[in-house]
């Protein structure tokens, strides 16, 4: 092996082992898309109902930043502590992380929405309901969809380090060819995945947020 | 502004109940066809990990996910002990003897051996599977060269060198109890110069190339042979021997009786030297665990046939 | 607890300004190189798309990739973990100088010409001032990022509070994962605390929400 040179052995490794680099992907990619989802469930709902109240969300927003600003091996262990070992601790703080972005996005879009709007909807006897359904949301999905699209690339990120406990996905590789003779190829085939997914995921939902913006139509 | 209250409680309810109980669809995180097997951070046990994965997926419906990169055995007993993992790829007899159960050696193997067996089954509910059939163990090897230049055939032989030696070591053994660093040096009596803990995976290399002038590493890893080191015997018999057995909860094994005999299908299959080719394949041949496991596999057709 | 501190507590002082040092070179040397960039972007407005996307592109490579990557090139030990962190400090400090500075309202730049304030002038004196708390809102939030990474920079043999959680993580050891976690958390924390209080008292009070 030795007598060849890295992009040599990158290929050789992708050979051998392809479809376990592509299982470790799509693993990768579901422990990060699961967080996310989770949070944009618990957090597009949250980020609603502090639109309505500027107090509470002071409140709800500073509590998420200071998840945010937790350094996230520190988080990922100690829910470890709690939660053992394996995919279930990375969903969860995955889903920590994602909360930030996509709570503060929600209501940055909710506070966007020009009141006019909304008393025209309430003149022409929208419900609350009816307005946040067809007049809210829509405005806002350009915004929340950059949350949403922050809060995905972070998660790529940290399920990279979700290897530590245990989770599996990219990070294996990764942590594998740290430990391996001669690893840099083996340190390659898992970053390169990884920093592609990412970069990827941040283009495709880049573009998603354009088309939902409502100012290009 | 009630009701929509009532709808996110109920949203984060439901979130909620997704989280603790199906678990999560492509990633079999928990349930109950599942069988989850703990892995440490070492070519071995790694590959280890993947042949039982593969054998059951092969033999049976149930569904295997890999706990991998644990740091130490401690992890892989407490993540059996806590229920987030149902079985360990391999444990070691020698290194439960001293670590979990915090016994010394008898001197006898055989002993030590049914010691580990009777006390997991009764203290902790696991339940020791017949051995792959190699035992694993710490050793300290050098290169030809500092043999010669320090004259060292056994561990004893260092003593009298001892202050001026550079060594590396696995980072977990410097600081575990039973058969670590400060029992080693009680044992021996003499302490290194300098010992500098590293990635267990990357002690050969610092060796052969002369960056370290003696360090500990696993009998069976293949880079001992492909670098030509010289292994120094153990000549006061510190390390208990090691021999590797899938070990799973008592628990699982009775509500999925057929793992037992899947999973002894590799009983003594797998020898010193085999353990040495396959993890040289994994450690050298940019291989990934999971495909030499599966090449290994398929070439013994799944030892179809052993063990009926 | 009080045995725990006994009989590691040396190591952990000895590991917080591990940490502390990783991450405030790492974030000086992004600052000394991002700002000027930014400056120079602001009068290279053709380029600058192009390079703050570039940098955004690094942003998104997940650390442990490029953590990872740095051992192939510069092996291991704290100079990779300074490198990958300060490509990691330099995004959020570029983009927030650019903003900042783009935001300087021109007619002020006019004054300032007017008056006869060489190009230099103008720039040290009137627009990094006016730009100062957008500027540091990028620094805070970089501070954020190395900070975080500098955790898991022991990985790769850097040193600092990670040593703690990975011993912690390898051994199952609560005790030395929370002797890792808690200080990392509260640094984390009060810095962001204390550059969140520049960063307002930066700021005009014309403008203090």
């Amino acid at each position: 092996m030795k007598n060849m040179n890295l992009g040599q052995q990158l290929v050789e490794y992708f050979i051998n082992n392809g479809m376990y680099v592509l299982q470790q992907f799509s693993r990768h990619f579901l422990i990060s898309i699961y967080g996310v989802l989770l949070a944009a469930i618990v957090g597009v709902p949250i980020g609603i109902w502090i639109s309505r109240s500027k107090k509470l969300s002071d409140v709800v927003i500073g509590i998420a930043n200071v998840i945010q600003t937790i350094p996230s091996l520190a988080m990922l262990s100690i829910i470890m502590l709690g939660l053992g070992l394996g995919v279930n601790t990375v969903i969860v703080t995955v889903f920590l992380y994602s909360l930030l972005p996509i709570i503060k996005n929600t209501y940055t879009g909710m506070q966007n929405v020009n009141e006019d709007i909304l008393d025209a909807g309430k003149g022409i006897g929208m419900t609350a309901f009816q307005r946040l359904r067809f007049i809210e949301l829509p405005l806002s999905m350009s915004v929340i969809m950059a949350g949403i699209r922050n809060a995905l690339v972070l998660a790529i990120g940290i399920t990279a380090i979700g290897s530590f406990v245990g989770s599996g996905g990219l990070g294996d590789i990764i942590i594998r060819g740290t430990n391996a003779t001669n690893g840099a190829a083996i340190i390659l085939a898992g970053a390169l995945p990884t920093a592609i997914m990412a970069i990827i995921s941040d283009g495709v939902l880049g573009f998603l947020e354009k088309k939902l913006d409502p100012s290009r139509h | 502004m009630n009701k929509r209250r009532i709808t996110i409680v109920s949203v984060l309810a439901m979130a909620m109940i997704f989280l603790s109980g199906c678990g999560f669809p492509g990633l079999s995180s928990s349930s109950d066809d599942t069988i989850r097997i703990a892995a440490l951070n070492t070519t071995e046990q790694q590959i280890l990990a993947s042949m039982d994965q593969q054998m059951i997926e092969h033999y049976t419906d149930l569904h295997v996910t890999i706990i991998s990169n644990l740091g130490s055995s401690n992890v892989s007993f407490e993540a059996m002990k806590r229920g987030d993992a149902d079985m360990s790829a391999a444990r070691y007899d020698g290194t439960d003897l001293t670590t979990i159960l915090g016994k010394t050696s008898s001197g006898n193997p055989k002993t030590d051996s049914e010691t580990v067996k009777k006390a997991f089954q009764k203290k902790y509910g696991f339940t020791y599977l017949p051995s792959y059939g190699f035992a694993d163990t710490y050793a300290w090897m050098v290169t030809q060269a500092t043999a010669k230049k320090y004259n060292l055939n056994t561990v004893s032989d260092m003593k009298t060198h001892a202050s001026e030696l550079s060594v590396g070591l696995d980072q977990t053994w410097m600081k575990r109890s039973g058969d670590g660093y400060p029992a080693f040096q009680k044992k021996y009596n003499f302490s290194f110069g300098t010992a500098s803990p590293m990635q267990i995976g990357l002690v050969y290399d610092a060796v052969s190339a002369g960056k370290m002038d003696a360090v500990l590493g696993y009998s069976t890893d293949g880079r001992i042979s492909s670098y030509n080191l010289k292994l120094l015997k153990d000549d006061q018999n510190f390390f208990p021997p090691y021999y590797a057995y899938p070990v799973a909860t008592t628990k699982i094994l009775k509500e999925h009786p057929e793992l037992i005999k899947v999973l002894s299908k590799l009983s003594g299959k797998i020898s010193v030297s085999t353990m040495q080719k396959l993890n040289y394949q994994a450690d050298d041949e940019l291989k990934e665990p999971s495909v030499v496991a599966k090449e290994f596999l398929q070439k013994h057709n799944y030892f179809e046939g052993s063990n009926d | 607890m009080i045995s725990f501190f006994q009989a590691n507590g040396a190591e952990l002082i000895l590991k917080i300004w591990q940490h502390i040092y990783l991450s405030f070179i790492s974030l000086g040397l992004g600052i000394i190189v991002a700002v000027p960039i930014a400056i120079g972007l602001t009068r290279a407005k053709k380029i600058a798309g192009f390079v703050i996307g570039l940098a955004s592109v690094l942003q998104t490579v997940p650390s442990m990739a490029l953590l990872a990557l740095m051992i192939p090139i510069f092996g291991i030990g704290s100079l990779p973990a300074i490198v990958a962190l300060f490509i990691y400090s330099l995004l959020p400090i570029l983009r927030n100088t650019y903003i900042g500075l783009n935001n300087v309202d021109p007619s002020v730049l006019d004054a300032a010409k007017g008056i006869g304030m060489s190009n230099m002038q103008s720039i040290i004196q009137v627009e990094l001032k006016l730009a100062a708390p957008v500027i540091m809102a990028g620094i805070r939030l970089s501070a954020t990022f190395v900070i975080a990474w500098a955790t898991l920079a022991s990985y790769i043999g850097a040193g600092g509070l990670g040593d703690f959680i990975f011993n912690g993580l390898n051994l199952y050891r609560s005790d030395l994962i929370l002797a890792g976690s808690v200080p990392v958390i509260l640094l984390a924390l009060i810095t962001d605390y204390i550059l969140g209080k520049i960063e307002y008292v930066l700021t005009p009070k014309s403008i203090r929400v």
